[in-house]
């Protein structure tokens, strides 16, 4: 998947190199502020270990070899900020030090495989994964789920970069002046390729490491898993304390919300203008501005928790609850979706510290 | 294991010679796999071949890049801005005529450098244009490349299919430009050690940050290399005959490799982190650089950039 110099023009390298300029500045400054001064010795090493891990063949099944990208995995191990960092630096020596993939295709050979590869690669497997304990097999098939995915995803680009080439950057007679192909080629050639040995090899691998690490030395897999138990006794302990339990005083208020029906009177400040006792408060008409600002909006959907015609009043008041109900189950979900984006200690490495290194020595 | 032992030992041509499996050479394989004879062997030796080849791909380059040739003298910085702007001339061009002309201009280069020409032409050819050559054969039949078709080969529903002048071009062209833009990072990466190359990427804005980790980076690839001989290796001592036909076994010994790997790289990352500490390293970096630009460079700068005008310029003149 490393793109030569010479196949795409200098237009899709700009775009993509342009692309990658924010996502890099927004990596050095997330993993930076996680891991402090061990950033640099801890990104080195990363870079060296995709550089390396891009060195292994591994056997696939028809007797051959394939060698993995390993975008996944880093991903998995250091948070995938970090991996954009480590591949994209092990991409730079590839391509500037051993003449494998172009230097001006670089950004593009880095958008594909260090961002896309190594995010979707990641979502794929916290989606697969969710939160059972460290230790447990489905852990592992999620990590190997998520490199095929991954490498796939980022074929698929590669594809459609080279695929747009002959129709955007032709001569006047036609001429392909980059890569020739169509999308109707490439995408097939790559997908094949990818689909049946490429995502095999990386499958086995970024799956094997996580089994490996299973057995042999779980604080690595803790890096980026601070939070999640090792094995299952431990999420036993857990579930009981844990957000399940909110729920239960959730479901008893929507439950006694038809309580509502047989309240008598209206709630209490919530009278319309007509309703206020005046005399009460010393007042001889509704103030100007109350009455203008308490009618400026009536569309509502379901106003006074009703139906406009004023028809079943128990159906609407019903109905008023579940749709209430959904909505801020809705905005509460999108909030937490929001929160999760933008949190930043959960997607990069924990800074560690001296404890840290001996518990994965130990 | 010990049916192995035997059926090997007696495949031996005689007791106390070399057994076969020993002496035979594997055909080394490009890092990306995508070219080549693709013979199936076994993927400790081809492993191990890969990693003796980056060794030697890196140490031969540092040999050449300390040689006294035209290219060594220059500045490092002035040198990556000169052949990269070129890079990206050779990206803008769209006539062949001047692709070819950029690329005699390479072998000037190389030859004024001292670097060994057929070494030059296999390391340049071998094996991207050849790759591209072949992969790009398919694009010059009407079916891909529509055009003017000048070989007719048959019909189709009544239609010519054929090689078209196009296609033909086309090929020609990204043949021709994936040697020149391939000759250019050669001859910059040949004529430069690896430790000013790096010092002179700070004149493409790269920031000092990104230059200390790529630094230290490849500094411990040869390093953790060195582990991956020794457990590749090891294991190849421990096996007798081949490893085909042990796929699981096979992903199962590469997966745990590299992730024995991850475990001793991150805890030489700890202790790397906590020797540079310990010598009062606060999270920025320092470098000291010691680069001259004089006549030469400038000398050398400008010639590259009439080189782009007059290439662009003749390119344009070409038409297109």
């Amino acid at each position: 998947m490393h793109i030569p110099d010479g196949y795409l023009s200098p237009a899709t390298c700009g775009v993509l190199t342009a692309a990658m300029v924010p996502a890099w500045w927004m990596a050095v400054r997330r993993v930076g502020r996680v891991v402090k001064s061990r950033f640099v010795p801890l990104l080195a090493i990363g870079a060296a270990f995709s550089f390396l891990v891009m060195m292994f063949n591994v056997p696939v099944p028809d007797g051959t070899t394939a060698h993995a990208v390993g975008g996944t995995i880093i991903a998995i191990l250091l948070g995938p900020w970090a991996a954009v960092i480590a591949v994209s630096i092990a991409l730079l020596i590839q391509a500037l030090f051993f003449g494998d993939g172009g230097v001006l295709a670089f950004g593009a050979n880095a958008f594909n495989m260090a961002l896309v590869l190594p995010f979707v690669g990641y979502w794929v497997y916290k989606a697969v994964a969710g939160r059972v304990p460290l230790t447990s097999g489905r852990r592992a098939l999620a990590a190997g789920i998520g490199g095929y995915v991954g490498i796939n995803v980022a074929a698929l680009c590669a594809a459609i970069e080279f695929g747009l080439q002959p129709t955007l950057f032709h001569a006047a007679d036609g001429t392909p002046l980059y890569a020739p192909f169509h999308l109707a080629q490439t995408i097939p050639a790559m997908m094949f390729a990818h689909l049946t040995v490429a995502g095999l090899a990386e499958f086995a691998v970024t799956a094997g490491i996580v089994t490996y690490l299973q057995r042999a030395n779980v604080p690595i897999l803790r890096i980026n898993h601070p939070d999640i138990p090792v094995t299952e006794a431990e999420l036993e302990v857990r579930k009981k304390l844990g957000w399940g339990w909110a729920i239960v005083p959730i479901v008893v208020m929507i439950a006694l919300s038809p309580l509502g029906l047989i309240a008598p009177g209206g709630a209490f400040g919530e009278d319309a203008p007509a309703d206020l006792d005046l005399s009460k408060y010393h007042l001889s008409a509704v103030p100007e501005g109350l009455q203008r600002f308490s009618s400026f909006w009536s569309h509502t959907l379901l106003g006074d928790y009703g139906f406009a015609s004023g028809d079943h009043p128990v159906i609407g008041y019903l109905i008023s609850a579940v749709v209430g109900i959904l909505i801020i189950g809705a905005v509460i979900v999108g909030i937490v979706a929001l929160i999760r984006l933008f949190q930043t200690d959960r997607d990069s490495p924990s800074d560690g510290g001296p404890d840290d290194a001996e518990r994965v020595v130990a | 294991m010990s049916d192995a032992i035997l059926r090997a030992s007696s495949a031996a041509p005689a007791p106390g010679a070399t057994p076969r499996w020993l002496v035979n050479n594997e055909m080394g394989l490009c890092p990306c796999g995508c070219i080549g004879k693709r013979k199936k062997g076994s993927f400790v030796e081809k492993t191990l071949s890969g990693v003796s080849g980056v060794l030697r791909s890196a140490m031969f380059g540092d040999d050449v890049a300390s040689m006294d040739g035209f290219l060594q003298r220059i500045d490092p910085r002035v040198k990556i801005v000169s052949l990269l702007g070129l890079l990206l001339v050779a990206a803008f061009v769209r006539n062949i005529p001047t692709l070819v002309a950029m690329y005699a201009g390479t072998l000037v280069l190389a030859v004024a450098s001292s670097l060994p020409l057929g070494f030059f032409l296999k390391r340049v050819w071998f094996f991207i244009p050849i790759f591209t050559g072949i992969i790009v054969l398919p694009a010059m039949f009407s079916f891909i490349t529509p055009g003017d078709i000048v070989l007719p080969l048959w019909t189709w529903h009544g239609h010519p299919v054929g090689l078209t002048a196009q296609g033909i071009e086309a090929a020609g062209l990204i043949v021709s430009r994936v040697a020149t833009s391939v000759s250019l990072v050669v001859l910059l990466t040949l004529t430069t050690p690896w430790t000013k190359l790096l010092a002179g990427l700070r004149a493409l804005f790269v920031p000092r940050i990104f230059i200390l980790i790529i630094g230290m980076a490849y500094r411990y690839i040869f390093l953790l290399l060195n582990s991956v001989t020794d457990m590749y290796a090891s294991r190849k001592a421990r096996s007798v005959g081949n490893d085909q036909g042990e796929v699981k076994e096979g992903q199962r010994f590469v997966a745990a490799t590299a992730g024995a790997l991850f475990g001793k790289a991150h805890v030489l990352s700890d202790e790397v982190h906590m020797a540079m500490v310990s010598r009062g390293y606060r999270g920025d970096a320092k470098t000291i650089s010691r680069f001259t630009v004089g006549a030469r460079e400038v000398l050398f700068a400008a010639g590259c950039l009439a080189a782009a005008v007059v290439v662009l310029g003749g390119d344009r003149l070409l038409g297109r």
